[in-house]
């Protein structure tokens, strides 16, 4: 395997997506996660190549489910395609569904991933560079256009005030000035009005085309599938309130460390499970670094662009929605409709050439079973029946990967990775699972629920090197070289 | 220097640039809010400097490689 081949493991439509869209929102956490998301399989690209150091029962339950999880989050983005091309979100799940089941089982599917993979690198690149040349501004004039804005507010010719838009998520919208939504679909909509203490819970069953007045202050929980309708000229509940807080989020702050360096490790630690190291030299090895970093740095750029032109494309939670959108909104609906759907056949090459990938990985670690496959996609189809956020599935995919393949890969002997595995898995599962049988202590302990790798990792690899099998000794090698 | 010798100094390398972006983010009083040109420090950083170093390093810790 090549490096480009091996960067296919790593460039999953659901990382892409998701770092566009948290970009546009003017998340926080934006600025590390899209260095993260290059540097982490850069080091994995680097690290030792090692072997198998027999068979792990421990590391092959995560391997299967780091797989199927990061399948489901891909399957959630393909149904939010869906519902953005106006069919139901179920038709995209199960279209690519099919398609990551069976390509992966073609002859030539192997051959075919890296030139893939440049083909859907371009084909992400050219519409950015179109919108760049229509609009005239370069990547950092539009960064600084987006910092520059004195409120985020609806345009006219946003969807969310002429036809109103779907929520994809969840969402908990914060108001910071008065307006008027309209529902477009039935449901049940739960405002909290925070203007006296204690803050009054209103619920309201509205109808199709009921109004709501929402006060400053008020909080209104939207259910997934939700459409709503918003009157122009008014700010954008749920992003930030200027251009200067979309820049630099006053959340920002020390207190957040912890959970950059949770991320980054979940990261790095995921990467180095699902990327191969490589050890083939020559000029062809230049590839897949320079295409994750032509892939993330498109990723950052649609980000960028999406802030500067139409920030409220960010507002519903769709990660591919700033990516479909943008190009109709800034070459107008017949060039820009063309972009579009070249921006979704990128994505559905790299989902199918990250597929190939990833059963390449499950099969080097589940000794080649051939029903793994077909069953880590048929779960992961049927976990997209909750609407997951895909984000936290990714996270959790990569954290389960940290804690509990990677030790296993970097211990040269059985005894060390089984029992490395076997304390990752417990210290992980015993974190994520905490809010489920603990609230009251996971509320204290946000940043190790976020991200359970930021302890269980490194306690797996200490356990492997206090065996005295760890990294660097002699011994079996365990990590896999692409081959 | 000897390829595993390369490959560990590219693999510090990449950490200690990873390291950067949160702690220019998150250090006391914000230097990653300057504005340069327009772009805040933190964003050249992510976007422009750290990934051109970390892309570089990498290709010429791997092109010069074992093969």
């Amino acid at each position: 395997m090549t490096a480009l081949a091996a960067a296919a493991a790593w460039l999953q439509p659901v990382l892409l997506t998701v770092l566009t869209l948290r970009v546009a929102g003017g998340h926080a956490e934006a600025p590390w996660l899209v260095l993260g998301a290059l540097v982490a399989p850069l080091v994995a690209l680097l690290a030792p190549a090692r072997r198998p150091a027999g068979p792990n029962p421990v590391a092959t339950a995560a391997a299967a489910t780091t797989v199927t999880l990061v399948l489901a989050a891909d399957l959630v983005v393909a149904g939010d395609a869906a519902a953005l091309l106006g069919v139901a979100p179920w038709h995209g799940v199960a279209l690519a569904a099919a398609l990551v089941l069976l390509v992966p089982l073609l002859p030539a599917a192997r051959r075919i991933t890296a030139p893939a993979l440049v083909l859907a690198a371009v084909a992400l690149l050219l519409p950015l560079g179109a919108v760049a040349l229509r609009t005239g501004v370069a990547p950092w004039t539009a960064w600084s256009h987006g910092g520059l804005r004195p409120a985020l507010t609806f345009p006219e010719a946003s969807g969310w005030v002429r036809d109103g838009e779907r929520f994809a998520r969840d969402m908990r919208l914060t108001f910071t000035e008065g307006q008027r939504v309209t529902a477009l679909t039935e449901g049940l909509y739960r405002v909290v009005e925070r203007d006296a203490a204690p803050p009054t819970v209103r619920e309201w069953r509205l109808a199709a085309g009921d109004a709501l007045t929402l006060r400053p202050g008020d909080e209104l929980t939207v259910e997934a599938g939700a459409r709503m309708r918003f009157d122009p000229g008014r700010r954008m509940p749920g992003m930030p309130v200027t251009g200067m807080a979309w820049a630099d989020a006053p959340a920002r702050g020390p207190a957040m460390l912890p959970g950059a360096l949770g991320a980054l490790i979940t990261l790095v630690g995921g990467a180095l499970a699902l990327v191969p190291a490589t050890r083939r030299g020559g000029l062809a090895a230049a590839a897949g670094p320079l295409a994750l970093m032509t892939a993330v740095s498109a990723a950052v750029g649609w980000g960028v662009y999406a802030a500067a032109a139409a920030p409220d494309l960010a507002l519903g939670g769709s990660p591919l929605a700033p990516l479909v959108r943008l190009p109709p909104r800034a070459l107008g609906p017949a060039p820009g409709g063309v972009l579009a759907t070249l921006v979704v056949a990128a994505f559905v090459v790299l989902l199918l050439a990250a597929a190939v990938a990833l059963r390449g990985r499950l099969a080097a670690i589940g000794g080649g079973r051939p029903a793994l496959w077909p069953a880590a996609v048929v779960l992961a189809a049927a976990l997209t029946v909750w609407s997951p956020d895909p984000w936290r599935l990714l996270l959790l995919a990569l954290g389960l990967a940290a804690a509990v393949w990677t030790p296993a890969l970097l211990a040269s002997g059985r005894s060390a990775a089984i029992t490395g595995s076997g304390v990752g898995a417990v210290v992980f599962v015993a974190l994520a699972g905490l809010p489920l049988v603990a609230p009251g202590a996971a509320a204290g302990l946000d940043t190790l629920v976020r991200y359970p790798a930021l302890v269980a990792m490194p306690l797996a690899w200490a356990v492997v090197r206090a065996l005295g099998e760890g990294v660097g000794t002699p011994g079996r090698p365990a990590r896999p070289a692409a081959r | 220097m000897s390829v595993p010798r390369r490959r560990r100094a590219a693999l510090a390398a990449l950490l200690v640039l990873l390291v950067g972006a949160p702690l220019l983010a998150l250090a006391p009083a914000a230097p990653g809010a300057i504005r340069v040109a327009g772009v805040s420090l933190l964003w050249w950083y992510v976007g422009i400097v750290a990934p051109l170093l970390a892309t570089a390093i990498t290709v010429t810790a791997l092109v010069r490689g074992d093969g």
